[in-house]
């Protein structure tokens, strides 16, 4: 390891109703590999956006090669050398990888592109990283993994000092995540600074030098990795105090008839041999990191996206679920962890979303019945006290709380027995949320059954009946709300993967 | 203006619409102050004569851009109804009343086939209406041997046709223009089909993941529009009598205009088909007005043209503030 | 690795994926044509061909620039016969020398391209909405400044013809389509632009992942707008080529030239101006080629109809696959 780079301190960044930064300090030094870990929301992408650029900080001080700095985009933060390797993949797929590296860079002989100087360079550099790529295919015949090599590539074409990986292995292929973690110590060689970002615990361990761990947008501590345990992580990751008390037992009896049972469900690498049962009147939480498979379980079993395999029974009976359509037959409604693209017509009102899902009840002949609609629709507002001055309010206008109502009015309306809710209070307001847990004990104790996917640890252990914990689309185990705790999950949820 | 906007009265009319109407008002006072034979009714009833098929091409694309899509093959459809089934009268013998099915029918054949693509194949509809446009003047062309088809006149056998845009002094065609618009206004506002559509126009996901068959219902809106398309063609040999293969194109761009400028969003999921209609009758009206100028017909393509500019750029800009 | 990581591309996408195919096409149906009619085996025919293919492949050049970007340009037909209008009026009826007509034509052209690309790329218009416009416009405009007349630009033998000569040339005896030369030519320079030049690369960037080319820095208004300039230019030049070959312009016309550029680009793969060349040669034989074997010229453009659905959908069909395959 050698000098510091960049500090990172005091920064604090506050956005409406949250506090998504609370005086955080980091810092990367030369050739060190520095892992930033914590829980989904802890804030370490937010710090990484204040870092390049893409929020401003509210207060605080960034020094970078011994200067003060603020960078106002992104493009400020490359050209002083600080570039981050996105989640999310940012290339241009019709242009070839060469293509891609030098994009807004080109280099020139007169006003033609001098592409061959560009393979060439290009080449040099996959050299120099030992990557195997050849720089004149085109972007989008390259499997994902490849892919986050070129954005990597490119980082590294901009002469980095500091690279930030943002999760990169999630995308990864074993044999990729080891031609990742070469790259990853040549630089290191060189002098780099790295910053990890990962929640894959073995790959810390294997590849981090130091560990620097936040919770709720606060600075926990850093650790020398090689000094500590896996244990030491995950206890300063989790070690919150829990405001609302976890469920002390399963409020279902033991002997509750069996609602719905999947058995081998697989639907892509997100999902891989699922199986599990649901009981009637059971809240099932489904928990796990970012990219565990619980979403693309959901979608599978609801038949949004096509499956591979697996069987679904509901009480008892075998049934064929290829689409959403045959889902909703059957009794299954799905409220989508994004509303605003899955869950409602924003552009239409609290009504018309309200029946959506059931419309062919709401029929006089061939024509709506307005009034019975709109009746339904106020029972329901009243009954889940959702906020709109009438029904026949835009559902654009109502706050991320109520909006969730009307997707739950949806499905109560088309009187759905087997609820999947995919994280029921992202971006809902702590007043909201409980009103939501409200609704979804009372829902449970009326008798349906609920799937609660939620990356909160907090609302697993307050909700459930009983925990499913997923990592790399595989189930991790099955635990009883009596023996659940936050040490519990997340050994589970970070289950050891071979490198 | 935005407090003007979120009055009760204003938005239960669509200020849209309202807007639309102060400038319907305000081109017939200025027609009627330049030129004394303007104003007055059986002027504009005459004119309005002119003015039915595209009143009917306007409300069937509406249902196609209700759904975030569009369809650019409903001139050349038109004439390719109006050929085939005037050229069967006219070469074949068949006789007038089966001819005027004839015509709604290959409307409405076209709509399966541009819908079906569009809804089950997920051929962008931009293409969908480009082969379809092509495919629409070819079979005219072939099937009538690129000759020009003249439907019966008024007084010859079969030319009660005509009536259907005005019978004596009754306006017909107007009324039952109204109705088809009434009819329009059921479907897509009271009905299962238009729900479904305007959301699915807005967002198909979600309507998706709702348990509805969306193919089915987007579908159906390519169905309508080729229906109207077909009735469309009617109404143009009742004014026109003569069709020529090969042409149909320019009407396109009057159909989707008079749509656009009345409040239909070319997003999808919002479309008014009263708003259609005065849209209709401004396209009209200015058409009407223009020759009373005495000015080249021409200048209603231009003002037409630069219309809806100001008309899709108000419906961007307002998607872009909410966002 | 490197060469083994694309095992599963074929020999027709190695060597230019659709054009092949396109090129096999043309060279098919030309076969056909000759071995099927001997009236259609004649040099005159072939002139034939080329002289209705000029102003069609260069509006096809010019407008797969705004396909590649993911946009279309539909002001492209009643562009053309509006500019030739302008020009040609100029000409016949101001007394101007004939290459300030062709001037004039060419830069209408690209200001109707500049205000396409205005109106997509700075104010959003959805491409297809604002080119209906401009086409509405241009086909008013273009008959209100000619009065509705036709206009007859100099025909051969007069003063001022020159400029058909470009297109068609006699030498001795033998007429020499030396139109095709240029149209080959302009092939070649767009097709540079197109694959070595910023203009080129960042069109194709923009229509492939416009937020990606706007994080890299990249002006993406200008060089959007350029898109629809370059379809506006050849729009120009199709409309100097159309006055040369056919001599008189009718206001009021145009409206369906677009459809066959577009249409011809699109059978070429919508991504290469060879291809878009091609594409068209495909119409043009069509139309010509049919009527020697007995068919109407019409059953060109239902042909067209059905190989357009049928490109795309070949296309949607393998990249459903190759998707599913990913997911497996």
């Amino acid at each position: 390891m050698g000098e510091v780079i960049l500090t990172m301190k005091d920064i604090d960044k506050t956005f409406p109703g949250v506090h998504a930064l609370d005086h955080v300090n980091f810092e990367v030094r030369k050739g060190e590999v520095h892992a930033l870990m914590g829980e989904n929301g802890a804030g370490k992408s937010t710090l990484m956006k204040v870092l390049t650029g893409i929020y401003a900080k509210d207060s605080g001080t960034i020094t970078y090669e011994g200067k003060e700095v603020s960078f106002h985009n992104t493009r400020e933060a490359q050209d002083a050398g600080i570039v981050i390797v996105h989640q999310e993949l940012n290339m241009v797929g019709h242009l070839t990888v060469a293509q891609n590296i030098y994009i807004g860079r080109e280099f020139r002989k007169g006003i033609r592109i001098d592409d061959k100087k560009m393979n060439e360079e290009a080449a040099k550099l996959f050299d120099r990283l030992r990557i195997h790529i050849d720089p004149t295919e085109t972007m989008s015949s390259l499997t994902v993994g490849k892919q986050q090599m070129c954005e990597i590539a490119k980082a590294i074409s901009r002469d980095a000092k500091v690279i930030i990986f943002d999760e990169p292995s999630a995308a990864l292929t074993e044999a990729e995540i080891e031609e990742l973690f070469k790259i990853i110590r040549d630089l290191r060689e060189q002098q780099v600074g790295i910053v990890y970002i990962s929640h894959r615990m073995d790959e810390i361990k294997v590849i981090t030098d130091r560990v620097t761990v936040m919770r709720d947008g606060a600075y926990v501590g850093t650790l020398i990795t090689k000094d500590c345990s896996k244990e030491d992580i995950i206890n300063m990751m989790v070690g919150r105090v829990i405001y609302e008390d976890p469920k002390a037992c399963s409020a279902v009896p033991p002997d509750a008839p069996v609602v719905l049972r999947v058995e081998h469900l697989n639907a892509g690498r997100m999902v891989q041999n699922v199986s599990f049962e649901l009981h009637k009147g059971e809240i099932l939480g489904f928990s796990g990191l970012m990219g565990a498979g619980r979403t693309e379980t959901a979608r599978a079993i609801f038949g949004a996206d096509p499956k591979e395999s697996g069987d679904i029974y509901i009480n008892g009976k075998k049934v064929e679920i290829n689409s959403p359509q045959d889902a909703v037959r059957n009794g299954i409604g799905y409220l989508s962890e994004d509303r605003k693209q899955f869950g409602i017509v924003v552009q239409k009102t609290v009504a018309e979303n309200s029946t959506l899902a059931n419309l062919g009840n709401f029929m006089r002949g061939l024509f709506i019945n307005k009034r019975k609609e709109a009746q339904v629709a106020q029972q329901y507002v009243d009954s889940l006290a959702t906020k709109t001055p009438s029904v026949e309010q835009l559902v654009v206008n109502l706050s991320g709380g109520n909006q969730q109502k009307v997707v739950i009015a949806k499905w109560l309306v088309k009187d759905c027995e087997i609820l999947i809710f995919d994280e029921p209070t992202r971006g809902i307001d702590v007043g909201a949320k409980n009103e939501i847990y409200k609704l979804m004990n009372r829902l449970a104790a009326e008798g349906k059954s609920i799937i609660m996917i939620s990356s909160e640890m907090t609302e697993i252990l307050r909700m459930s009946d009983r925990v499913l914990v997923m990592c790399e689309g595989k189930k991790t185990g099955e635990l009883d709300i009596q023996e659940a705790t936050q040490e519990t999950i997340m050994t589970l949820a970070t289950r050891e993967i071979s490198i | 203006m935005e407090k003007l906007k979120q009055h009760p009265i204003v938005k239960k009319a669509g200020f849209n619409r309202i807007v639309l109407c102060g400038v319907l008002a305000l081109m017939y006072l200025l027609f009627s102050l330049a030129n004394k034979n303007f104003a007055g009714l059986p002027r504009i009833l005459s004119a309005l004569n002119y003015a039915y098929f595209l009143g009917f091409l306007s409300l069937g694309v509406t249902f196609v851009i209700a759904t975030g899509g569009i369809d650019f093959s409903i001139g050349p459809v038109m004439f390719c109804a109006a050929l085939i089934s005037g050229f069967c009268l006219t070469s074949y013998g068949v006789p007038m009343g089966i001819s005027l099915v004839l015509s709604v029918l290959v409307g409405m054949l076209f709509g399966v086939f541009n819908g079906y693509l569009v809804a089950y194949c997920s051929v962008p509809p931009f293409i969908v209406s480009m082969a379809s446009m092509n495919i629409a003047k070819g079979l005219a062309s072939v099937f009538t041997k690129t000759q020009t088809v003249s439907w019966p006149q008024s007084s010859a056998p079969g030319g009660w046709y005509r009536n259907l845009i005005k019978m004596g002094s009754i306006p017909v065609g107007l009324i039952i223009f109204l109705a088809f618009a009434a009819l329009c206004a059921v479907i897509l506002n009271q009905t299962r089909a238009g729900r479904y559509i305007l959301c699915l126009g807005s967002n198909q996901e979600a309507v998706r993941l709702s348990g509805v068959n969306v193919k089915k219902w987007k579908m159906l809106a390519y169905v309508i529009c080729g229906t109207l398309v077909g009735i469309a063609a009617i109404f143009f040999v009742a004014a026109y009598t003569t069709v020529q293969p090969g042409y149909g194109d320019q009407y396109n761009n009057e159909a989707i205009a008079g749509c656009v400028m009345g409040g239909t969003s070319m997003a999808g999921g919002l479309a008014s088909i009263s708003g259609t209609v005065i849209g209709v009758f401004v396209i009209a009206l200015l058409q009407e007005g223009i020759l009373a100028l005495g000015a080249a017909k021409d200048y209603q393509q231009v003002i037409t043209g630069i219309i809806v500019i100001a008309a899709v750029y108000a419906d961007v800009a307002a998607r872009r503030r909410k966002n | 690795m490197g060469k083994s990581d694309m095992p599963n591309k074929s020999i027709v996408e190695r060597l230019g994926g659709q054009k092949v195919i396109v090129l096999l096409v043309v060279m098919v149906l030309f076969a056909f044509f000759c071995i099927a009619s001997p009236n259609f085996r004649q040099y005159s025919t072939v002139l034939s061909i080329l002289d209705y293919s000029y102003y069609i492949a260069l509006m096809a050049i010019g407008v797969t620039f705004p396909l590649i970007t993911g946009g279309v340009d539909l002001s492209i037909g009643t562009g053309l016969i509006c500019y030739s209008l302008v020009g040609g009026y100029l000409v016949v009826h101001k007394g101007c020398p004939t290459i300030v007509g062709i001037l004039v034509a060419v830069a209408f052209g690209v200001a109707i391209g500049l205000l396409n690309g205005a109106l997509v790329a700075l104010m959003n218009l959805p491409p297809f909405m604002a080119t209906l416009c401009t086409c509405m416009i241009t086909r008013g405009l273009g008959a209100l400044i000619v009065n509705r007349l036709g206009i007859s630009w100099p025909t051969s033998g007069t003063e001022g013809s020159w400029f058909r000569d470009i297109f068609k040339t006699t030498i001795g005896d033998i007429k020499v389509p030396l139109g095709f030369l240029w149209v080959v030519l302009l092939v070649a320079l767009m097709a540079f632009v197109l694959n070595h030049t910023p203009i080129g690369r960042y069109a194709i960037a923009i229509g492939s992942n416009k937020e990606a080319v706007a994080l890299s820095g990249i002006n993406v208004r200008f060089y959007h707008t350029m898109a629809y300039v370059i379809s506006g230019l050849f729009a120009g030049l199709a409309a100097v080529a159309y006055s040369a070959v056919f001599s008189t312009v009718q206001p009021g016309t145009g409206a369906g030239f677009e459809l066959e550029a577009i249409g011809g680009a699109i059978i070429g793969g919508a991504g290469s101006v060879e291809g878009s060349l091609l594409g068209v040669f495909v119409i043009c034989l069509l139309k010509t080629g049919l009527p020697y074997v007995g068919l109407q010229a019409n059953w060109q453009q239902i042909i067209t109809g059905l190989v357009l659905i049928g490109a795309v959908l070949v296309d949607i069909l393998k990249k459903k696959r190759s998707g599913e395959l990913r997911a497996a």
